[in-house]
């Protein structure tokens, strides 16, 4: 894939307030890329940047090696889906989809109202032209919003935040028809959103922004599994946070299979593969169809040059791979993350795992094909969260219930 | 029951003598006084014929209807910086922009006349009015105004600028169409309000008086009372007229944007 995009040294200023530190992105032709970050992080202005709506202080924008550093809106090869649609109220939907063909004098006017009616086919709103666009749903709105902009072939589709202002099922069903569309196309998406659940499955690569610098930038697994800092482990998905001390450091010529070794991983792993992030999120929109519990993914097959042996507080000793300490192996405290569904509570009749411990659970939350448990372990600051699946003949424990709880030396990460 | 009471007494206070205008227009006495005597239109004929009246019309029409243009442009530039722009002592500007609103117009009418005459030393006539008028009437332009700029979506003109547009055609397409009812409404409160002000155009009126000021000679004629009794039913159909379509015309601009009504001057 050719860079499409590359932004080198970006910084924005709005006073003495800055809204974008030192910003270094390059983004590829026909990638799906999501800036994702919490409010006021950055990430719409970068996009504005990338727009043209903002100048930038310092630091170069250039889409296909052409530096937009002069460039406005209307010369860039970008269009936007803004967030409110924009959508011009006193317009036919036809003539909101047309809008941006009228400076363009490649197009034929003839050609137009197929264009128009090609575009409102592709998202799904053929035969709607006629309709004044104040009377649309929100849906239908975004819908017109997305004809809007693709019907001009741009080279980068900007979408902010496009999904927050429809309902849950509504924006999963959107989510879905975006990545159709996107591949479709195969125009480059620029997606930003502050919901890190849409931007993983949505996601070629994503890059987390905090504060106007961007904290990781990753495809959705790396970023799942392998955060670089507990600020990216805090904001992506779930993660239990519990102090731990690094023992020991050792050498390749340690029991190098311990971290790779066998062993099942304890109740479900996380979603491994973009695809694979589509099927679950079908599956969510048409359920019923799996309820057998995720295979085990391949074990990480480099091999681990150096081990850490870490006391975790209450649950034991773990011998991890440095790999798992994105922020450097040393001895000393440190702090063990774990994800909720890398935990699981054993129950009757399953054979006993590599590591666990007898727990009190706190507090239960059912989410019809999830249950979330709070589980108190002894020497445990705090209640472990604990993601387990639902599946058939699997009874929903009540609170204060005992039950045995395992843990993977494979499934933590060390800040 | 007793509020209800209170209302209508009031309402009566209100508009008692304004229903008294016409009664007395259409009366066959040259005197102001119960009981009517007969009815008549003499007084809607004199009028017709009468060409310093007619005169004075015709100033009043084209000192209101520059105004209206005047103030309204005005308006729309402080309305839209207003909702679109931010800039350092936005909200002080805003208010000093607001300030003659409640400012006495003798006041004003009196330091204009210091100003044009003593300082400036130009010569009283339309124009002189015209400018006078312009700074009463921009606060109403703008606090109308400002409804229809602050409804609408900052968005919409950079989507025209994003699908290819430049800066003007985004206004002139999406922006314009979109505050047009404001602009309508701007214009005719504008005009309404410049047709019926006395004070300013008394003290700065040239040689050929407005038409408040023409009234105002007038009344020292008391024969002539029940023809300025005619006038005066005319402007207050035309003023009611003018500001219901002004009202009609401000609704349908929030509607049209799809915004919430949070109430206008009627």
């Amino acid at each position: 894939m050719t860079d499409l995009i590359k932004l080198r040294g970006v910084n924005k200023y709005y006073g003495t307030y800055h809204a974008l530190r030192d910003i270094d992105l390059t983004i590829r032709a026909g990638e799906f890329f999501s800036l994702l970050g919490p409010s006021g992080c950055g990430k719409t202005t970068l996009l504005r940047v990338i727009a043209g709506f903002e100048g930038v202080s310092a630091g170069t924008v250039m889409i296909s090696d052409r530096d937009m550093a002069n460039v406005p809106p209307n010369q860039r090869p970008t269009n936007m889906v803004f967030q409110s649609y924009a959508i011009f109220p006193h317009l036919t939907v036809a003539e909101n989809v047309a809008f941006g063909l009228r400076k363009r004098s490649d197009i034929a006017k003839s050609a137009r109202a197929g264009l128009v009616e090609e575009a409102l086919e592709m998202v799904g709103l053929g035969g709607y032209g006629k309709r004044a666009a104040h009377a649309l749903s929100g849906g239908q709105r975004q819908r017109v919003a997305l004809a809007r902009a693709l019907i001009l072939k741009p080279k980068v589709l900007l979408l902010d935040e496009p999904l927050s202002a429809l309902d849950k099922k509504m924006r999963e069903h959107m989510q879905v028809e975006l990545i159709r569309l996107q591949r479709h196309v195969g125009i480059t998406f620029i997606l930003v959103t502050h919901d890190q659940e849409e931007a993983l499955v949505m996601s070629d690569r994503i890059a987390v922004m905090f504060a106007g610098e961007i904290g990781q930038m990753d495809d959705p697994e790396t970023l799942y599994r392998r955060p670089k800092s507990r600020r990216v482990a805090e904001f992506i998905g779930k993660m239990n946070f519990l102090p731990g001390q690094v023992v020991a450091l050792s050498g390749t010529d340690a029991k190098a299979d311990v971290a790779t070794g066998a062993g099942q991983a304890p109740g479900t792993v996380p979603p491994n593969r973009t695809n694979r992030l589509l099927t679950d999120l079908m599956d969510k929109i048409a359920p019923g169809t799996d309820t057998t519990e995720d295979t085990e993914t391949p074990a990480d097959t480099a091999p681990a040059p150096e081990l850490m042996t870490v006391e975790i507080a209450g649950l034991g000793t773990a011998q991890i791979s440095v790999d798992q300490a994105p922020e450097g192996a040393k001895l000393g405290d440190a702090a063990v993350g774990i994800r909720p569904e890398t935990l699981a509570i054993l129950f009757e009749g399953e054979s006993p795992k590599r590591h666990e411990c007898p727990g009190v659970v706190d507090e239960v939350v059912y989410y019809g094909d999830m249950t979330y448990y709070d589980v108190r372990i002894k020497d445990v600051p705090q209640p472990l969260t604990i993601a387990m699946k639902n599946l058939i003949g699997r009874p929903v424990l009540e609170v204060g219930a005992t039950c045995r709880v395992a843990w993977d030396d494979r499934a933590l990460v060390l800040f | 029951m007793s509020l209800r009471v209170y209302a209508i007494a009031y309402l009566i206070f209100l508009y008692a003598p304004i229903v008294l205008l016409p009664l007395f227009a259409f009366n066959d006495a040259t005197i102001i006084a119960f009981p009517l005597s007969g009815f008549t239109t003499e007084w809607f004929s004199a009028l017709k014929t009468n060409g310093s009246l007619h005169g004075a019309l015709t100033n009043s029409l084209i000192i209101a209807g520059c105004t209206a243009v005047f103030s309204t442009l005005l308006g729309m530039c402080a309305a839209r910086a207003a909702a679109m722009s931010h800039f350092p002592g936005k909200g002080g500007i805003t208010g000093f922009v607001m300030l003659p609103l409640v400012l006495p117009e003798i006041i004003v009418a009196v330091s204009l006349l210091v100003i044009l005459r003593q300082v400036l030393g130009l010569d009283l006539g339309n124009w002189t009015i015209i400018m006078a008028h312009v700074l009463i009437c921009t606060p109403f332009s703008i606090a109308i105004l400002n409804g229809a700029f602050g409804n609408l979506d900052p968005s919409m003109e950079e989507a025209a600028l994003d699908l290819g547009e430049s800066r003007w055609s985004a206004f002139r397409l999406v922006t314009l169409p979109l505050v047009m009812p404001g602009i309508i409404s701007s214009m005719l409160i504008s005009f309404t309000i410049s047709l019926d002000e006395f004070i300013i155009a008394f003290f700065l009126t040239g040689s050929d008086p407005t038409l408040p000021v023409y009234i105002w000679g007038l009344l020292r004629f008391p024969a002539q009372l029940p023809v300025v009794m005619a006038l005066g039913t005319i402007l207050v159909a035309l003023s009611i007229i003018l500001l219901t379509i002004a009202e009609l015309f401000r609704r349908r601009g929030i509607k049209r944007s799809g915004a919430k009504d949070t109430g206008g001057f009627l």
